[in-house]
């Protein structure tokens, strides 16, 4: 680290006599004595010790747990006497061909999802913010979120009660003497189906952020974009997007660090509805035959993998968003 | 939604839970046997349990049952029905059973979870005596809440644990190493300490053997235990003109189902009808991997009767006859698609042909009736149906509780126990007179707290009297559903291994769940994969362990002690 943040004293810092080189030369930004800033930012380490409790205890603490990935976990004889199993649980997941079907779809309907969903809240932000009434804007805001709020398997049941067999649209097709179409248990549309509820119920929520970061962008740009002749379009072009570039980049980053995190409970409800060709993911192939079938060190194996995985994929697009300039989920100190 | 490899089973006790008091009680379809191993060896029980099984004293005095049993084949017999419920409620348990004792106990529930320390659990608590704290934890998700109580080192004092999750959950291995020895309280004439649990019929008690030692006090015990009836909305089907005594083979049935789905007017006439496949097919019950014929172990997914039921299933499947949403696995919606006559055939356990089905169809259908077709076979030839374990509700006292403690729990599970009609029996199951019920022309008469709190299944799910029927005000319920039975139990046979509880050892704790074979007869069911799928995975199965698992039986179980048949 050779950069202080600017709210620190950097001022009072006095160069050390007994380093010569630096007090006439160098100029006095750098790095302060850990003891300094400690305790200068006491206050904001201590509001910040309650959730790096919660953190250690339910996110570190737990990591114990994937040594069962390399034993013949028993819980009743729990951590300690069980068996050690090697790596014979990653052989026999590795070997399992409905591990890697299920990764496949994890992939494909991650891969979906990126492009059908993760655009969406951009623009709805886009267009919200361009609503000027405030009361109009606030409504559409509450309508929007609403669906956030509700369970996976209300979402699924009102999807079914619109799209399935003996939905509204077939009812509809059948009066008008349409051959029906059951989208709900057709395991070809299910990623698109994936996609649209995934719309449905988060796109609303996830206009938050898009927003704050619309919010921030400093209004006398636009002002002296204006003065000079540009459109909204071109104002869109030119200063909004790229004042949102840096929060939508973050996003996509985390979105690709969890791209083996489709969800569990959506897929798991439509399980059965267009099989598990087509709807086994990671995380319900660890359910399925991790804990039901009493396998618990082969799901922890699937769990683990899917872990590692998702660490290197985020350290990737990290890298990658730093190449492009921007910030990603930490700032560059190269 | 269904959440396991076993969830048809689940499904099936769905309705005997959800059930009024005293309803038949939906027998599940695993049987108790074949659980995940006990250390590396694995184990069985001997043929011969004397000496370790209490001796069976049938309650005297109550009511006579206006249905008495009747007797089938394969020992087995109807539940005792009971049409109208005595006024003089005769009190069975003299003193007060506990002895300040406070506990703690988890069930399953499948059902809204009623509010904690309400006034039945405080008007049941001050009877026994004992301060027993319930705490119902949902049913669906239960397979994964026991391994995380035992993991997490938070097992209660008193756990009920379905025995079709025996093999799930390793409840051979769990029993030996958590639960209370009940062998010394109760073997033999110690039971007669506590007459209500002496009159528990023996195979309830014989479920809950491990290692030739008792561990678990069942509840409602049942000769009767079969996993599927086939059920039709008999007012519908009458209006139609159609008679059900003309379904006699698969056939019949899937003639029966064009003629009766018009999805046009929203009306199909199948829900998923798996379970009752199974029994028209005749395929061994599939819950257990393992099964025997003629004294030899064989894979169950092997059996000439399973490929063609699901054959027939997946015909159905895509046949449009079945209701759309079904097919959809939307399975929490099913009863209200039958009690609306959205779809018109259904298979369920026994245990949803009870008075509040009635209630609950008569509130959507002015005319709702339930009916069952008469077990029959696929070809017409001579029906089979598999019994059950004779109990499927077990509970386990932990084994820290010292002797005296595990007495009072005894003490307590005798008063639960205590038989239909008793006061005792009317507190447990209908709470206190006019707070949670009220006197009706034929029995009690849930108020609409009594709905919430007592007719849900808490303490009933620690020991409850034996199974029998019952369903005050609704006596058309209980006479149909008798009738049904007692034309049933004369086709009945027990399965191989049946009520035997085997324990293979701890390698084959995940074969012996088929949890991937059994995943894929589910997707088969719902016209997702085809048999030849199915049979890939059973391939595949028997050489992952599964011919192993198969060859230990046949040397440890049918060789030393037969088929339990």
């Amino acid at each position: 680290m050779t950069t202080v943040e600017p709210h620190l004293p950097v001022a009072v810092v006095a160069p050390e006599p007994s380093d010569p080189k630096d007090t006439v030369t160098k100029p006095i930004r750098r790095k302060l004595d850990w003891r300094v800033r400690l305790r200068h930012d006491r206050t904001l380490v201590l509001m910040t010790l309650p959730a790096i409790a919660l953190v250690v205890a339910f996110n570190y603490l737990p990591m114990f747990g994937t040594v069962t990935a390399f034993q013949y976990y028993d819980y009743i004889a729990g951590f300690w006497a069980s068996p050690m199993a090697g790596l014979g649980n990653f052989q026999l997941l590795f070997g399992d061909p409905a591990f890697w079907h299920a990764l496949e779809n994890t992939l494909v309907l991650s891969l979906v999802q990126l492009v059908l969903y993760f655009p969406i809240p951009i623009a709805l932000a886009l267009l919200l913010n361009s609503v000027l009434d405030s009361r109009i804007r606030s409504t559409i805001q509450a309508i929007t979120y609403l669906p956030h709020f509700f369970g996976w398997v209300i979402v699924v049941a009102l999807f079914q009660q619109m799209l399935g067999g003996a939905g509204v649209l077939n009812h509809l097709l059948r009066s008008h003497g349409l051959s029906p179409w059951n989208i709900m248990t057709d395991p070809g549309a299910f990623k698109y189906l994936v996609a649209s509820q995934a719309v449905w119920k988060e796109a609303g929520w996830g206009i938050i952020v898009f927003l704050a970061a619309i919010a921030a962008i400093d209004n006398t740009l636009y002002e002296a974009a204006a003065a000079d002749g540009a459109g909204p379009w071109r104002r869109l072009w030119h200063i909004t997007l790229p004042g949102m570039r840096g929060v939508i980049v973050l996003l996509l980053v985390l979105r690709l660090g969890n791209a083996l995190s489709v969800g569990f409970e959506q897929f798991f409800i439509q399980r059965y509805a267009v099989g598990s060709s087509a709807a086994e993911v990671l995380d319900t192939y660890s359910y399925m035959y991790g804990v039901v079938a009493n396998n618990y060190g082969l799901g922890a194996a699937a769990g683990l993998f899917k872990g590692v995985v998702s660490l290197l994929l985020i350290l990737a697009a990290n890298k990658l968003a730093h190449a492009l300039g921007e910030d990603g989920l930490y700032r560059s100190n190269g | 939604m269904g959440t396991d490899s076993t969830g048809l089973s689940r499904r099936s006790f769905f309705g005997a839970a959800a059930a009024g008091v005293g309803a038949v009680v939906g027998a599940p379809t695993l049987l108790t046997a074949c659980s995940g191993g006990s250390g590396t060896t694995g184990n069985v029980n001997s043929k011969d349990l004397s000496g370790v099984l209490p001796n069976y004293v049938p309650a005297t005095g109550g009511p006579a049952p206006d249905l008495p049993s009747v007797a089938g084949q394969a020992t087995a017999a109807t539940d005792p029905g009971f049409l109208k419920y005595p006024t003089d409620l005769v009190k069975t348990v003299s003193a007060v059973p506990g002895s300040g004792g406070s506990y703690t106990a988890i069930t399953p529930l499948w059902g809204p979870i009623p509010k904690a320390n309400n006034p039945y659990y405080q008007a049941v608590n001050k009877a026994l005596g004992a301060s027993v704290k319930v705490q119902p934890a949902d049913g669906t998700n239960y397979v994964k809440t026991v391994p995380t109580l035992v993991a997490g080192g938070k097992l209660p004092d008193w756990i009920q644990i379905p025995s079709w999750w025996n093999a799930n959950v390793n409840v051979g291995e769990l029993a030996i190493s958590k639960f209370a020895d009940l062998t010394d309280h109760l073997a033999g004439d110690k039971v007669k300490k506590y007459p209500n649990l002496a009159a528990i019929p023996t195979g309830g008690w014989q479920a809950g053997v491990w290692q030739n030692r008792m561990y678990a006090i069942p509840s409602f015990t049942s000769q009767s235990n079969f996993s599927a009836v086939l059920f039709y909305r008999k007012d519908l089907l009458a209006a139609k003109g159609i008679d059900p005594a003309s379904v006699t083979s698969a056939d019949t049935l899937y003639a029966l189902g064009k003629e009766l789905t018009s999805a046009s007017a929203n009306v199909w006439a199948f829900d998923v009808l798996w379970l009752a496949i199974q029994q028209i097919f005749k395929v061994p019950p599939v819950g257990n991997p393992v099964s025997a014929a003629n004294g030899k172990v064989v894979s169950a997914y092997d059996s000439p009767e399973l490929e063609a039921a699901l054959a027939f299933a997946y015909k159905l499947a895509k046949s449009g006859y079945v209701h759309p949403d079904a097919v959809a696995g939307n399975e929490a919606n099913a009863k209200q698609r039958f009690h609306a006559g959205k779809l018109l055939i259904s298979a369920d356990g026994p245990g949803a042909w009870n008075g509040p089905d009635a209630v609950a169809g008569l509130a959507v259908s002015p005319k709702y009736v339930r009916g069952a077709f008469p077990v029959f076979s696929h070809d017409g030839s001579t029906p089979t149906i598999a019994l059950s374990a004779s109990s499927g509700i077990l509970s386990y006292l932990n084994k820290k509780l010292s002797p005296a403690q595990i007495d009072e729990c005894l003490a307590i599970a005798n008063y639960l126990a205590a038989p239909y009609g008793s006061a005792e029996y009317t507190l447990i199951n209908y709470g206190v007179e006019g707070v949670d019920w009220t006197r009706g022309d034929t029995g009690p008469v849930y108020t609409t707290q009594g709905t919430k709190e007592a007719n849900q299944m808490t303490y009933q799910f620690l020991c409850s009297y034996r199974n029998i029927a019952t369903n005050p005000g609704h006596d058309d319920v209980t006479q149909a559903a008798h009738t049904w039975a007692a034309d049933a139990v004369k086709h009945a046979y027990k399965p191989a291994f049946w009520n035997m509880n085997v324990n293979p050892p701890s390698r084959f704790a995940s074969t012996s769940t088929g949890t991937q074979v059994n995943d894929i007869i589910k997707e088969v069911t719902f016209g997702k994969k085809t048999v030849a799928e199915f049979k890939a995975a059973a391939a595949n199965w028997k050489s992952a362990g599964g011919q192993q698992l198969l060859d230990w039986h046949q040397k440890e179980v049918v060789d030393k002690f037969g088929t339990g048949q």
